[in-house]
């Protein structure tokens, strides 16, 4: 790979995930010589795993997952855990279940009635609409469109047919005066599909940062793939990075090209800009803001069981099913509903409870968990598990942390705020008011924050002062530096982020493309 | 429940020169499969093949404790017969010296055939196996760990390390790649040469082995049978009172 390291490329991405590899391809079919540095391992594309709670790092990163655990300060008090995050071709999109969906125009725009927490996005709803649906066709998105949305739906393709309990959920949902619809997912069933959800798929089925990006690109010609590769820094010279100092193994490269997109997930990307400080961006670079790191969000989680209607054929787990009818409730922004795809099983009712034991430092209870989870397991027996996922807004002191004596050392300090947990209030109750005549369970006692959905800590805008980088995902003040993941994100809507992070990716190529400078 | 067939692959079956190996080779072939039989003994493999249906049994000479061999012998036969579908390491020696007589040398010896043979082979077959994400291993153990019997220090010791290589192998292999098989299999004392003389005919206890060998149900990695019956993970009190709480108390699976 010597070859790869002396080559001057045209961009080089750090970071092959989601959006990394969807800008990487857009970039390598355009003709541009593209150079992925990723810091996980290649790995075998028949792997199968899905997240891990093995606590040996090099396990983790043999089964792509990030090596090291999360310390979160919550509240001031702290725990580490393992976030469900990637690292590898793909980065954390080859966990997930492929639920791509597009967000509301009041996600984006600040409407009347519907107040925008910063005052909208700086490209609109309208501006990015070809975008979601670029990324729609890119991920081979089937699903039914949202009733209840005015806008023109996303180029969906036809779903698999509902199973019987699927449907039979959907018409009793539908009875109570919901709308549900097939979630927006991204699988392109080829054959021998077996709907990888949540876990590594071995087949170019499951659309994700690896089959539709990195390895289309890999595929064009004009991209190479760095793997086990770190960057360590981002070595400046005037206003333009010169260089990118990439860790393998014990050595120390530098990486040149004329580009550099930063593209390694929310927590990680502001870590590096605030390692790669200088004489000319003492703060970190393209930190005059100092809002790198900053606006940290993560969704909050809401789970809650439900059962269907005596005599629904028991047809497995259901992960079709997706509502809005709470998206945007009494002048709230609440978010979206979706069905989970798994069974309220033990071993799921276990990782709840641990998790919601450690998160407020009561992990000596967690031997209870297990009698706790047999009794709740027979309880819920064929319930569906679904999930509410809540909007989260920006604060400046929730934040990705950087101590330069433990520069590996993946840290966030994060605050739940009144506002947040009124939200989270009015949620369940117009949820427990929609549900009326479904036999529900809340599964969650406090805010379950997404640590899976982390966005927001290099935000974008028109005013230097108040982001991070510009509309177009070019730094503020660092000219040769763009922004390709979740960072950008200056609100985390009510849906999940991935075709959002696509979208944004293939809009910021395509102006990369068309400006040269 | 899925099976193997010769349209997967080719199997390989280590120690195939005598007693058990031979048996399960011969079973193998007349199931239509090519076998490739290793042993260190030429004539001995010329016997098997004799065995055999013709041009089914591919003897390669070769001592799995010399771990270059292993290497190249492997990466020989997956040119010339496409997919390994399965591996059944079953070489194993078994010398009796008192404590006092067993050297250094000739306790690593032991070792290296019965421990490092089985994971020269495994490792061998996972060049293949891992990244077809498919692919059946079968273990030929023993409960020699359990309760040595005098003059048994290297076999005893090897053959309990062996059974924790399968777990092991378990713990790095069954999450990333499911349709890799992994299981041990006791075929118990035996009428062989390593074995006693009034134990089961080889033959029989083969017929148990290629059964089990041609499973590969992913719920059976990790799985230890006794002759054609599963053993199950012991479980102490706590855990039987779950289990017939919860109305799932586990009846061993038979051949």
């Amino acid at each position: 790979m010597t070859l790869d390291l002396e080559t001057t490329w045209d961009v080089l991405v750090i970071g092959a995930g989601m959006g990394g590899g969807t800008l990487g391809r857009a970039l390598a079919e355009a003709g541009q010589k593209v150079l992925f540095v990723e810091k996980g391992s290649a790995g075998l594309r028949s792997e199968r795993n899905g997240l891990s709670e093995v606590f040996v790092p090099e396990a983790r990163a043999a089964r792509g997952l990030w090596p090291d655990p999360l310390h979160v300060s919550l509240d001031g008090i702290d725990s580490s855990f393992y976030a469900p995050l990637g690292s590898g071709p793909g980065g954390s999109s080859v966990f997930y279940a492929a639920t791509l969906e597009r967000p509301e125009r009041h996600d984006l725009d600040d409407l009347p009635g519907q107040p925008h927490p910063t005052g909208g996005w700086p490209v609109g709803y309208d501006q990015m609409a070809p975008w979601y649906d670029a990324a729609a066709r890119l991920f081979h998105l089937h699903g039914t469109p949202d009733p209840l949305s005015p806008e023109t739906p996303l180029p969906l393709r036809t779903p698999p047919p509902a199973h019987p309990a699927e449907a039979a959920l959907t018409d009793s949902l539908r009875a109570a005066g919901l709308h549900p619809y097939r979630t927006h997912t991204g699988i392109a069933n080829v054959d021998g599909c077996e709907t990888c959800l949540g876990k590594k798929c071995p087949r170019a089925c499951k659309m994700d940062g690896r089959s539709a990006g990195v390895e289309p690109a890999l595929a064009s010609g004009n991209a190479k793939l760095l793997t086990g590769a770190e960057v360590t820094r981002l070595i400046t010279q005037g206003d333009r990075i010169a260089y990118a100092e990439v860790r393998i193994g014990s050595q120390t490269h530098h990486v040149r090209a004329r580009r550099y997109v930063l593209a390694a997930g929310a927590l990680h990307s502001p870590r590096l800009l605030l390692a790669s400080t200088s004489e000319n961006y003492p703060q970190g670079l393209a930190n005059r803001s100092g809002l790198v790191g900053r606006n940290l969000m993560l969704h909050v989680d809401e789970r809650f069981a439900l059962w269907p209607k005596r005599g629904t054929p028991d047809t497995g787990a259901t992960k079709g099913i997706s509502f809005r009818d709470f998206y945007h409730r009494e002048d709230m922004r609440l978010g979206s509903v979706q069905a989970m795809g798994i069974r309220a099983s033990y071993g799921e009712m276990v990782h709840f409870l641990k998790r919601m034991l450690a998160l407020r430092g009561l992990s000596r209870f967690d031997l209870l968990t297990r009698p706790a989870a047999a009794i709740g397991q027979t309880l819920l027996g064929h319930a569906h598990l679904f999930v509410v996922l809540m909007e989260d807004f920006p604060y400046a002191q929730n934040r990705v942390l950087y101590d330069p004596a433990r520069p590996d050392r993946l840290a966030v300090s994060y605050a739940l705020t009144d506002e947040l947990r009124a939200r989270r209030r009015a949620f369940r109750k117009a949820l427990r008011k929609g549900l009326r005549g479904h036999r529900h369970l809340f599964l969650s006692m406090t805010p379950e924050l997404n640590w899976g959905h982390p966005c927001g800590t290099l935000r974008f805008g028109h005013d230097p002062d108040t982001s991070v980088t510009r509309a177009d995902g070019r730094a503020h003040d660092v000219a040769n530096l763009w922004v390709a993941d979740a960072s950008f994100m200056p609100t985390s809507m009510g849906v999940n982020p991935s075709l959002t992070i696509a979208a944004h990716a293939l809009r910021v190529a395509d102006l990369m493309l068309k400006d040269s400078t | 429940m899925r099976q193997i067939t010769p349209q997967d692959g080719f199997a390989v079956v280590t120690g195939a020169g005598s007693g058990l190996g031979r048996a399960l080779a011969q079973q193998l072939c007349a199931a239509g499969f090519t076998v490739v039989g290793t042993g260190r003994r030429a004539e001995a493999l010329t016997e098997t093949a004799a065995l055999c249906p013709p041009g089914k049994f591919d003897p390669v000479q070769m001592d799995v404790a010399d771990f270059d061999a292993v290497a190249q012998g492997f990466a020989t036969m997956i040119d010339r017969h496409g997919p390994l579908a399965l591996l059944i390491n079953n070489a194993a020696v078994y010398p009796k010296r008192d404590i006092l007589d067993e050297t250094p040398d000739s306790f690593w010896q032991g070792i290296a055939i019965n421990l490092g043979g089985v994971y020269a082979c495994t490792y061998a077959a996972l060049q293949d196996m891992a990244p077809r994400g498919t692919g059946r291993i079968l273990n030929v153990a023993s409960y020699a760990d359990i309760a040595p019997l005098p003059a048994s220090a290297a076999y005893s010791v090897s053959k309990g390390a062996a059974r924790i290589l399968t777990r092991a192998l378990v713990a790095d292999l069954a999450d990333r790649f499911p349709d890799i098989v992994i299981s041990d299999w006791l075929p118990g004392a035996l009428a062989t040469d390593m074995g006693i003389p009034d134990g089961l005919a080889p033959q029989d206890a083969a017929r148990w082995g290629v059964k089990l060998a041609l499973m590969r149900d992913p719920s059976l990695t990790g799985t230890v049978f006794e002759r054609d019956t599963e053993l199950l993970p012991p479980r102490g009190l706590k855990g039987k009172i779950k289990d017939a709480v919860l109305m799932r108390r586990q009846t061993p699976r038979r051949l």
